[in-house]
């Protein structure tokens, strides 16, 4: 009799736990249907990046500033000099040019100038040219040459004229500086930097557009 | 206290986190620009009436970022400059704006700024006839993170208080 009741006794705990056991993987198969239900919801499709297209979503961000030109033929312009000669991109067809945007008050730009003009001499012979465009000419050409002569230069220093700051800058111009672009010899943006760059990038840049012959796509002058 | 936060400058939402500094070139990358780098929290105030009395003016530059103090160590660069427009029945007398705090560089530690970066406040001394006055007035500044600097900007102000 007592043999009996254990038995009842272990067959309903067996019940009890089977119940459970078939409780508990339903529970989780509708745990994970609903999981997977919201993550269809969130589903995000990841497409590649387009080459010459700025990864950040906002235009203005110095990341998609940096790479707006680059691919693209450098706008023309014409400019003058601090001593009144006029200087075009054109004048230096099929050579290298880097053409670098700066202001009396920006600290980081008279960093680099110093580092251009060592690198205007050491590769003259490879054709380099180096176009200093000063973007504060309200500053007055006393104090732009101030800062030419402060920091060594010699290369060519333009006046601009407010049309080139939009070609290169966008419509509002040049929102920072110091902003460089390498123009390889057939006219081409080879590299775009906003801000300052460390030296040995500068040199890269710059042997990057010496080295450089691509041909020149759509969506430049 | 009745506190107007007439924040003149949005902040624009930084852009979605790409590390992009080899793209750029840079040693670092500029720091995300804001539209406007220096914020203005316009606090009314209450000053007695036919009395000599200082408004402060508390402006806040966006972390970051640092602007030229008012003395800028050099006449090549561009100093905070409060200009005020004139306003019936006020008397704007001088205006008085904090020490900067030294700064350089880290690319050029010889190179001593003297800068503007957090909280500063501007003081304004008036006599004001009693009532309700608003002076409205620019703020002109130039900025700079640690690898770029940015084209002057001029914020626009309004100094609210009341004379009783």
């Amino acid at each position: 009799m007592l043999s009996v009741k254990r038995n009842g006794l272990v067959f309903g705990v067996m019940v009890v736990g089977i119940a459970l056991l078939l409780w508990a993987g339903w529970h989780n198969l509708r745990e994970r249907r609903l999981a997977m239900q919201r993550a269809q919801e969130n589903h995000v499709v990841l497409v590649p990046e387009k080459a010459g297209v700025a990864l950040a979503t906002d235009p203005q961000s110095p990341e998609a500033e940096a790479s707006q030109m680059r691919g693209k033929v450098a706008p023309p312009f014409t400019l003058v000099t601090l001593d009144g000669k006029k200087v075009s991109l054109s004048d230096y067809k099929g050579h290298p040019v880097l053409v670098n945007f700066w202001a009396t008050w920006c600290g980081p730009c008279k960093v680099e100038m110093p580092w251009f003009e060592e690198f205007n001499k050491q590769y003259a012979a490879q054709g380099l040219v180096i176009l200093g465009l000063a973007d504060d000419v309200d500053a007055g050409k006393d104090a732009i040459a101030k800062v030419a002569t402060k920091t060594g230069v010699t290369y060519p220093i333009l006046l601009t004229d407010g049309k080139v700051q939009k070609a290169y800058g966008g419509t509002e111009g040049m929102d920072y500086l110091p902003m460089s672009f390498y123009v390889d010899r057939n006219g081409v943006v080879v590299e775009e930097t906003a801000g300052l760059g460390s030296k040995d990038q500068i040199e890269a840049h710059i042997k990057k557009a010496i080295a450089s012959g691509a041909q020149p796509t759509s969506g430049g002058q | 206290m009745l506190l107007r936060l007439a924040v003149a400058g949005v902040l624009l939402s930084l852009p979605g986190g790409q590390s992009l500094s080899a793209q750029i070139g840079s040693l670092d990358a500029p720091t995300p620009k804001p539209k406007s780098f220096v914020l203005y929290a316009a606090e009314q105030q209450t000053v007695t009436a036919g009395k000599r009395s200082v408004l402060e003016l508390h402006f806040r530059v966006v972390d970051g970022f640092h602007v030229n103090s008012h003395t800028p160590k050099s006449e090549l660069l561009i100093p905070t400059q409060m200009n005020l427009q004139p306003t019936a029945g006020v008397k704007a007398e001088a205006l008085e704006y904090p020490a900067g705090t030294s700064y350089s560089f880290s690319f050029d530690p010889a190179e001593k700024l003297d800068v503007y970066s957090g909280a500063f406040t501007v003081k304004l001394a008036v006599v004001a006839e009693a009532g309700t006055h608003t002076v409205d007035g620019t703020l002109r500044y130039q900025a700079c993170d640690h690898a770029a600097c940015y084209p002057p900007k001029s914020l626009p102000v309004q100094v609210i208080f009341m004379a009783k």
